[in-house]
């Protein structure tokens, strides 16, 4: 359980908790209109439209994947078209050297195999992955419940805390905890 | 809008078609049975492909309409609930495409050398290629569509009115059967119609590389259509952007798919070397054909794969609307460079005839769809999942 009211521990936001998406979707849309910056909204699954409310801009891991795709398809061109007609030029069925139907299935394949490896470095590295410097505060919200986390930024002083508490159940929330800042590992 | 709340989806009703458009289909039939008819007199071989191409160009469309309904109640789908009528709408041509067939057949001697002249190899197939029994299964076959066709779009067409989802339940029992017998059906129909043009090749892959070239042109008319009663203002508030992007993204998606089987037709074939196999793509690469066959590679494939692939053009109506047509020529073209070597190896004949039959199979084809669309709903206003499918996109 999070320790509520342990002084020593830096105080880093304010989280929401709710039952149902729905209900988080439109707390986002809220919480978003109402001017904070800061906050993050955690689910068990991904939740279609959240990513609108949130106000999140695209991704720009497509032009990643779209790159290193097509960086992948020519690259495997070449270096077929290199070993096979300049390198060590084989005759093969008395086919040309540069047989290049033969050469398509393995561009496709390491098309995808750079596309796919180079979106999820991307991903890594877009999101901050590996965090090790947070930890999820309630294991429910990798189960079945969804939380709405106000972050330390938005509330600087005292009152700020309190404005937010009332802010996060007007808007629907079930319960309102202050969230502090923990070492790694787990407590339950 | 994140919380549209519509409980009812406000009945588009059908299509009032403008009186310029009809008779602009009925000049186009017109135009086509009189090139038909001086065709048959001039230089019936060549009027005679063209008919086979147009026959099965449009065939596929109205098949591909019945096919993308069979799919969407197959996979109980909620998406496509606002777009499915008009996919139906296409499956109107299927009982012309019938009596097409059954023209076609008095040109059987200028289409199908099996059919007027024997050597050992045809005689080793002619257990299969024989007059009596190709005709027998090709009827067969297009009437087990336009049955399915009766039945399923009825099925649609009567939830219209009491909204029961009994209909959709029996559908749901239909679509499969349809699909499995539409893979064995469409397989043999395109291997009879188009494969036996040059008997002594053979092509295992040849059926799903027809059904690619089938689901390729419908999702494009579908969407096309689509976007023009969109214009009209006939889907407001039914039909948006994320329809259509999923639409777009159907497209996308069958472009790759006819460009993966289009090419493991071509280097099976490329790299086994057999000479009973190489004759067709020998055929295509040589004199004006290199030029259809690299228009396919690049124009079917190459060209709408880039212009498709970011998702701001998938959400583009004028886009969309744009490639939809261009795909819908690339498939014409892609028939017709299947069929016409046959007639004219040296390289692609266009003319006169050509134009004609074309627009006369579009006049009869925008007839019978705009006959369909003015007569009933342009939306399954009864679709159990109408609702939902209307609301289900955020914003």
């Amino acid at each position: 359980m999070i320790q509520n009211n342990s002084n020593h521990k830096k105080l880093s936001g304010v989280v929401g908790i709710f039952d149902e998406p729905h209900a988080l979707i439109m707390a986002t849309k809220k919480t978003r209109e109402f001017g904070f910056k800061y906050f993050d909204a955690f689910t068990p699954y991904p939740v279609h439209g959240l990513e609108v409310a949130a106000g999140l801009k695209r991704s720009p891991i497509p032009y990643v994947t779209f790159v290193f795709g097509l960086a992948g398809c020519v690259l495997a061109f070449l270096y077929q078209y290199w070993t096979s007609a300049i390198d060590w030029a084989l005759n093969v069925g008395g086919k040309p050297y540069n047989s290049w139907p033969a050469f398509v299935p393995i561009m496709f394949e390491v098309t995808i195999l750079l596309g796919g490896l180079s979106t999820v470095a991307a991903l890594f590295i877009f999101c901050g992955l590996p965090n090790l410097k947070k930890k999820a505060f309630d294991l429910s919200i990798t189960r079945d419940r969804f939380a709405l986390m106000i972050e330390i930024q938005n509330l600087d002083e005292k009152d700020n805390l309190k404005k937010t508490k009332e802010f996060l159940q007007s808007v629907g929330a079930k319960e309102v905890r202050e969230v502090y800042e923990e070492g790694w590992g787990f407590s339950l | 809008m994140l919380t549209a709340e519509v409980r009812q989806v406000k009945n588009p009703g059908s299509l009032i078609a403008a009186p310029s458009v009809k008779t602009m289909f009925l000049v186009f039939s017109l135009i086509g049975v009189v090139t038909f008819m001086v065709g048959l007199f001039l230089d019936p071989k060549r009027m005679w492909f063209s008919f086979l191409h147009n026959h099965f160009y449009f065939l596929t469309l109205a098949l591909g309409g019945l096919f993308f309904a069979a799919l969407q109640w197959l996979t109980q789908a909620m998406w496509s609930a606002p777009v499915r009528r008009i996919s139906e709408a296409l499956t109107s041509f299927l009982p012309i495409s019938l009596i097409t067939f059954l023209i076609l057949l008095f040109g059987i001697h200028y289409l199908y050398p099996w059919s007027y002249k024997g050597d050992i190899v045809l005689a080793g197939k002619s257990g299969y290629l024989n007059i009596s029994f190709f005709v027998l299964r090709n009827l067969l076959a297009i009437g087990l569509w336009v049955f399915f066709a009766i039945k399923m779009i009825g099925n649609s067409l009567k939830q219209d009115k009491d909204s029961s989802l009994a209909w959709t339940n029996k559908n749901r029992v239909l679509s499969p059967i349809f699909i499995i017998l539409f893979a064995i059906t469409y397989t043999m129909v395109s291997f009879d119609q188009l494969m036996s043009l040059d008997p002594h090749w053979f092509s295992t892959i040849f059926g799903v590389y027809c059904f690619a070239g089938l689901f390729y042109s419908n999702l494009a008319l579908t969407c096309v259509l689509t976007i023009l009663l969109k214009r009209q203002g006939y889907l407001e508030g039914i039909v948006n952007k994320n329809h259509l992007h999923d639409l777009g993204k159907f497209m996308f998606a069958f472009i790759v798919f006819w460009a993966y089987i289009a090419f493991c037709q071509f280097m099976l074939i490329w790299y086994a070397n057999l000479p009973e196999e190489t004759s067709y793509f020998l055929n295509r690469m040589h004199g004006g054909w290199i030029y259809v066959s690299l228009f396919l590679l690049i124009g079917k494939f190459i060209i709408p794969f880039f212009i498709l692939l970011p998702r701001g053009a998938k959400r583009n109506e004028k886009l969309l609307f744009n490639i939809g047509i261009y795909m819908l020529v690339a498939q014409w073209i892609d028939f017709y460079w299947i069929i016409q070597p046959q007639y004219a190896p040296d390289g692609p004949v266009f003319g006169l005839i050509e134009i004609g039959i074309l627009l006369g199979f579009l006049g009869i084809f925008g007839l019978v769809v705009q006959k369909f669309l003015s007569t009933h709903n342009l939306v399954a206003i009864g679709d159990p999942r109408l609702v939902e499918a209307v609301t289900h996109h955020y914003q």
